[in-house]
């Protein structure tokens, strides 16, 4: 692991969650594009990322819409 | 009022008739209630609860609709209302076991420093197939992981991780600054991965290594 690495692993979350200034941005994406084991590391917080977000979703109800439009009185006319 | 205050921003709406709130709300506003309902189940843990928060939620964004600015976002706006709303009823009321003996939950936190579940698993399985162990994990063990974090922690995670808010929503919505939704952002991922492999562990996907290598976990104080 060089030194490029560890100042990747410091920057990896907020790359990740887009919110590097685009120089830094444009430094991580090369180092990942060089360093197959970051690459590795980055795809993989990637995908639990995406996996924990399809796995924590939930619906609403069917009838939940009706009832706040009901309660607010939404549908009816002026 | 336990609103959003956007007033010293700009000019709020005040001009719509009766009528027409009612006919921006149900177009603009409504289209939300789905994903709201999953924040709320987050946030409650339990689908009455957050079913309840929700329309108290939407009745109250109705309500304040006036102090919405046109043009700003929306959908931010009412996961302000909602997190806010929750915040002010519905964390008081709750009880529940879990919190109670919520040890293992604090440890989590706690001890989580700089987990890295990739750095866990990197070496207790077969190279390139540690997502692979994730996948095989119950939807139920998933939601566990992140349901029992500590509030603030999950709400954060669940706000960038699941609805894709930037730092700045984040921080609106929870009414922080940045720096802390960073702060809770970090913390509470490594809290998660941690429980993530430890119901790994329980479900026997992978074996817990001899030697494990404990990153993070000397350096507490760093974090308290």
């Amino acid at each position: 692991m060089s030194d490029h690495c560890d100042a990747l692993l410091e920057r990896l979350e907020t790359f990740l969650d887009g919110e590097c200034p685009q120089d830094v941005h444009r430094v991580v994406e090369e180092h990942l594009r060089l360093c197959p084991p970051c690459l590795d590391r980055a795809d993989f917080e990637r995908k639990l990322r995406a996996l924990v977000a399809t796995r924590c979703r939930d619906a609403a109800p069917p009838g939940l819409v009706n009832t706040i439009m009901a309660q607010l009185q939404l549908n009816q006319p002026a | 009022m336990a609103t959003p205050n956007t007033a010293s921003e700009g000019p709020v709406r005040q001009d719509l008739t009766d009528d027409e709130r009612r006919r921006v709300f149900a177009a603009d506003a409504m289209p939300y209630v789905d994903q709201l309902f999953g924040a709320a189940m987050r946030y409650t843990r339990n689908r009455a609860d957050a079913e309840d928060l929700v329309q108290d939620a939407m009745a109250k964004a109705y309500a304040s609709f006036h102090q919405y600015r046109p043009g700003t976002n929306l959908r931010a706006w009412l996961y302000r209302v909602l997190t806010t709303t929750y915040i002010n009823r519905y964390r008081k009321l709750q009880r529940r076991p879990q919190e109670v003996s919520a040890d293992g939950v604090r440890d989590n936190l706690d001890g989580a420093g700089d987990f890295s579940l990739f750095d866990r698993l990197d070496g207790a399985t077969s190279p390139s197939a540690e997502f692979e162990v994730m996948q095989k994990l119950p939807t139920d063990a998933v939601r566990d992981a992140l349901d029992d974090l500590p509030e603030q922690f999950r709400t954060a995670v669940y706000l960038a991780d699941v609805e894709g808010f930037s730092y700045a929503e984040i921080a609106e919505i929870m009414d922080t600054p940045i720096g802390t939704v960073m702060s809770r952002l970090h913390r509470g991922r490594s809290a998660l991965q941690k429980a993530l492999y430890g119901h790994a562990l329980r479900y026997g996907l992978i074996q817990r290594p001899f030697d494990p290598p404990l990153v993070g976990e000397s350096d507490q104080e760093n974090h308290g």
